[in-house]
């Protein structure tokens, strides 16, 4: 027993890392690595650039800016136009995701025979590539053969034929329908999380005190899935501000600039202008816009709940 | 075959929150301890640390003659049943037993064999092949146990073992549990709740509360000489009675007193209490420690108003009211008392219990303040 | 309703009746309200799709037709037989002037890069599926049950890399990806698909191992497990459901993805089935039809895996609403 003393009192510690925080660190070396080289670095990275006049077209010459950069953009008002379009963009597509969704999730709580049908084929829109749903609406939109045109056509509500994306007052609409038939079914999915946590007593209590379906619609309903819902829009927001895939193939920004949202500006900037300081300083300015806006919404729902 | 120490143990989580202070503990190869206490007195985390779950904080660990504070679970020779059981969801009630072995390289022949050995004495061996969401909760923890034992593991480690059980299975298992001690001749470590658990199974039990040991001793050690008023408190069903009040001394005969109450004490709490007159204790009676029996003008009484009468069968529960206190003690079913009645209770002398009333420490014990 | 009728037996049974028809008749209006409500949401939904389906197998002429021909009046699998065929054809003007409608005219040169760009987009896919698994698993695991300082601001750290938009993070991507050497190469858009999908598998797994009893852990440990064989023994069997999630989300993700593609890859070599797709659509020589048998062709594989997984893909988004 005089061992005991004689050893180190390795046990009585406090800084260094446990056995198990040792395994931990190696399970989540992999992660960590990967995390940081391809999003904590770039996030870093993206404000350096955006300090320096880094163009392609001239590649040997890089001179520190500091924050004009940002003075440029902030100042250029096509680019608060672009903001302008991306804000409608975004409050047209959250709006409708939002109506449609709940409309879908209040079917699919239901149960009825097709219930399950209707569940699964739900998961189409979700599912398909960006591309193709860009390039399918695209075509039901052509001015020439489209769907839209013959189905409005043969039901007589237009003589001729007519032109949709190319025509600037449409073009951010029916983007936005474009973008909303996607985004329906994950918002879908949400809501009726919210909707199974509502018991099936608190509609047998509302009844009893004889409230209507609509009362108990609005009494029931709505508030259970204040939470949900606060999530759907917090998420398609987001979703909304950056989207960028059918910019690109439906519209190209066009007609004009009737379509020349923020996420678009950045693109045309960085790789057709290959202006690499100014389109970092630009999404520079999109990332922090997106965070303080999901925090703001998160904050202001947090509170009222 | 192990002998288990604890030198100075402590445990703290983040946030400074300390599970286990200063733990000294010693325990025998081949004992049966069991760790008594509320929950959240840090009687798990002990067994965890011996198990290797949760590391040592400051302080060390031994087992025989090596520090094992760093030493991970699978590096440690020790098995343990849970209160969930924690049986794999995925493999059956076989593999559940032999995956121990299994991890441990043990040849397939050896591993069959104590499998088979180990359900047939615990009559699980027809269930070898359902998955354990087929069992009933016996029969899991009877698939528990079997994966402990087939270890044949220097430390038996059983948390909370029984509370998951019904309360008929609890009794039987206790016996069954009590067997497997003697059977498999190591070491065993007990985490309970349950007093009646611990004084039936344990060689010595382990009080514990806040993070600290209140006492260690064998089952009626502890019982009959609890060191503090928690021990005194938590052992005991229905529990210990108090009732506060002063020391008398006059010369020889030292006394307690509350109000009209006096009762004398016994020589060897005399002796200790003569030099201080006027001190503030509490008066422990166990409930079973009064008798309608042998009352004479000597013995030390207690009076009081009989509140509410309880018969339970084999005995009768007496709720009184003795100086403004309530009393709960037990007589023998003969006794006929109807409330509102007066009631005189002989006190057996030597099974009272004064505790100091500040501290709570046990006047009887010894290095007793 | 029986209160206040109740002493009357007759004014009772009259309650009882009307509220008979009453249901009955709130029963067959429900019917109809769920019936619409189906065929609206069921036309919605699959409209678009069936008419690109139904226009990628007409042929030249008909896709032209005014008003649309709704459905195919002389269908054909042209369109498709192209593509697959499109490696050993030629096409050059002449060909393209000579062709006629049925013969599968006006398919594109660049259509011979489809075959190609599904086979990279199916590499890319498993690959970010097995890198997902091999990096999520761990760390998952490691954050759901191992008690570790700063653990739970790594859960939430790790999300929060997903708030900034991809589209914010191109350039910084780009350089990065330039400067690595690995522009037009499969490995860029692995690399940066697995950084976008992998924040989303860790959250679905770490709630999964939460939700998983912490006493297995211990049992597991005690038995002789080192944490990696807890987690490979004893976890990753039980998560089974989850694990399938998480390969379908970032299979679907990765397959799906065109941002990133459109930045890093340049040629064939590289580029994903998206990327060729969106190609034919700037296009204007390109007939619609073979347009929208590309399409098809990109949409088919997501969906089947989305109808055949539909269980799994739900449970996984709702573990993330659940927590989030």
């Amino acid at each position: 027993m005089t061992a005991i003393t004689s050893l180190p009192r390795r046990a009585a510690r406090f800084g260094g890392p446990t056995y198990d925080e040792r395994n931990a660190l190696v399970l989540i070396a992999p992660l960590a690595t990967v995390l940081f080289a391809v999003a904590v670095f770039p996030i870093l990275y993206s404000f350096y650039i955006s300090l320096y006049g880094l163009k392609l077209t001239r590649p040997h010459r890089v001179p520190f800016v500091g924050l004009e950069n940002y003075v440029t953009v902030l100042t250029d008002p096509q680019f608060w136009e672009a903001v302008g379009r991306t804000a409608a963009f975004s409050v047209m597509s959250v709006a409708a995701v939002a109506v449609i969704a709940l409309l879908a999730a209040l079917l699919l709580n239901e149960e009825f025979p097709g219930r399950r049908v209707l569940s699964a084929v739900l998961l189409v829109p979700w599912a398909i590539p960006y591309v193709a749903n860009a390039l399918m609406w695209k075509w039901i939109y052509d001015s020439n053969y489209g769907a839209l045109n013959g189905l409005l056509y043969q039901l007589d509500f237009i003589n001729s034929y007519m032109v949709w994306l190319g025509d600037a007052d449409k073009t951010l609409a029916l983007i936005a329908n474009a973008f909303v038939w996607k985004e329906v079914p994950l918002a879908v999915i949400l809501l009726l999380v919210g909707l199974k946590t509502i018991p099936a007593d608190l509609y047998a209590a509302a009844k009893v005190d004889g409230a209507n379906a609509l009362q108990r619609f609005l009494h029931v309903t709505l508030p259970a899935l204040k939470s949900s819902f606060a999530l759907v829009i917090v998420y398609e927001t987001m979703m909304a501000i950056r989207h960028f895939d059918l910019f690109f193939i439906l519209t190209e920004g066009g007609p004009g600039d009737a379509s020349h949202v923020v996420a678009w500006r950045i693109y045309v900037e960085t790789f057709r202008n290959l202006n690499f300081g100014l389109g970092a300083a630009m999404s520079y300015i999109l990332a922090l816009a997106t965070l303080a806006l999901a925090y703001a919404v998160i904050r202001a729902l947090a509170q009222r709940i | 075959m192990a002998r288990i120490t604890f030198k100075a143990v402590t445990k703290r989580y983040a946030g400074d929150v300390v599970a286990v202070r200063d733990l000294d503990l010693e325990i025998f190869d081949k004992e049966f301890v069991v760790l008594l206490g509320p929950s959240g007195c840090g009687k798990s985390t002990t067994l965890n640390m011996i198990a290797g779950l949760e590391e040592v904080t400051e302080g060390e660990l031994w087992f025989d003659d090596e520090i094992v504070n760093t030493l991970p679970p699978h590096r440690r020779d020790v098995a343990m049943v849970f209160q969930s059981y924690a049986l794999y969801p995925h493999k059956s009630v076989y593999e559940n037993i032999a995956f121990g072995l299994r991890m441990r390289r043990v040849a397939a022949e050896e591993i069959d064999r104590r499998v088979r050995d180990a359900a047939a004495k615990l009559e699980i061996s027809h269930l070898l092949q359902r998955r354990p969401s087929q069992l009933s909760g016996g029969q899991r923890q009877r698939v528990a146990l079997g994966r402990a034992m087939v270890r044949q593991p220097a430390v038996f480690l059983m948390d909370e073992p029984l509370s998951n059980l019904d309360a008929a299975l609890r009794i039987s298992m206790r016996a069954e549990i009590k067997h497997l001690h003697t059977a498999m001749q190591t070491t065993f470590v007990y985490v309970t709740h349950d007093q009646a658990e611990a004084l039936t199974l344990a060689d010595r039990i382990v009080v514990m509360n806040d993070g600290v040991i209140q006492q260690i001793g064998a089952p009626d050690d502890i019982y009959e000489r609890p060191r503090n008023t928690f021990v005194a408190s938590f052992l005991g069903n229905p529990p210990i009675n108090y009732l506060d009040g002063t020391i008398e001394g006059a010369d020889g005969a030292v006394s307690f007193r509350r109000g009209g109450m006096r009762v004398a004490l016994p020589p060897a709490l005399a002796a200790r209490l003569r030099g201080s007159p006027g001190r503030e204790v509490k008066l422990g009676i166990r409930p079973e420690d009064v008798s309608r029996h042998g009352l004479g003008a000597e013995t030390p009484a207690m009076e009081g108003i009989v509140d509410t009468v309880l018969p339970v069968g084999s005995d009768r529960f007496l709720g009184l009211k003795v100086e403004g206190c309530d009393v709960f003690v037990r007589v023998d079913k003969q006794a006929h008392h109807r409330e509102g009645e007066p009631v005189r209770l002989a006190l057996v002398p030597e099974r009272l219990h004064v505790f100091d009333k500040a501290s709570g420490l046990s006047l009887l014990a010894d290095g007793a303040p | 309703m029986a209160g206040p009728s109740m002493a009357d037996p007759t004014a009772a049974a009259r309650a009882v009746r009307q509220a008979r028809i009453r249901s009955r008749a709130g029963r067959v209006g429900r019917g109809l309200i769920l019936l619409v409500a189906s065929l609206v949401f069921l036309g919605y939904t699959l409209a678009p799709v069936v008419w690109l389906v139904s226009s990628s197998l007409q042929n030249e002429r008909e896709i032209v037709s005014k008003p649309p021909h709704w459905i195919p009046h002389e269908p054909t699998l042209e369109n498709f037989a192209a593509i697959f065929t499109a490696r050993e054809k030629t096409v050059t003007y002449e060909t393209r002037r000579a062709a006629d409608p049925a013969s599968g005219g006006f398919i594109p040169s660049t259509a011979s890069n489809l075959l190609p760009a599904l086979g990279n987009s199916l590499i890319v896919a498993c690959a970010v599926v097995v890198l997902n698994l091999l990096v999520g698993v761990p760390s998952a695991y490691a954050m759901a049950k191992i008690r570790f300082r700063g653990r739970s601001a790594s859960i939430y750290g790790i999300l929060a890399t997903r708030v900034i938009p991809d589209i914010a993070l191109v350039v910084p991507f780009f350089l990065f990806i330039r400067n690595l050497g690995l522009l037009d190469s499969l490995w860029s858009l692995i690399i940066t698909y697995l950084a976008v999908t992998v924040p989303f598998s860790v959250f679905i797994l770490v709630s999964y191992f939460e939700s998983l009893p912490d006493e297995l852990d211990k049992a597991a440990r005690v038995d002789g497990c080192s944490r990696w064989q807890t987690m490979t023994k004893v976890y990753v069997p039980l998560a089974l459901p989850s694990l399938v999630a998480v390969m379908l989300f970032a299979f679907l993700a990765s397959w799906n993805e065109f941002l990133l593609a459109l930045m890093f890859t340049q040629t064939p070599k590289s580029q994903t089935l998206p990327i060729i797709v969106a190609s034919f659509t700037s296009d204007f020589t390109i007939s619609f039809s073979f347009i929208n048998a590309a399409g098809v062709l990109a949409i088919v594989p997501p969906v089947l895996l989305a109808l055949i997984f539909e269980r799994y893909i739900v449970s996984g988004l709702t573990a993330g609403a659940v927590k989030g």
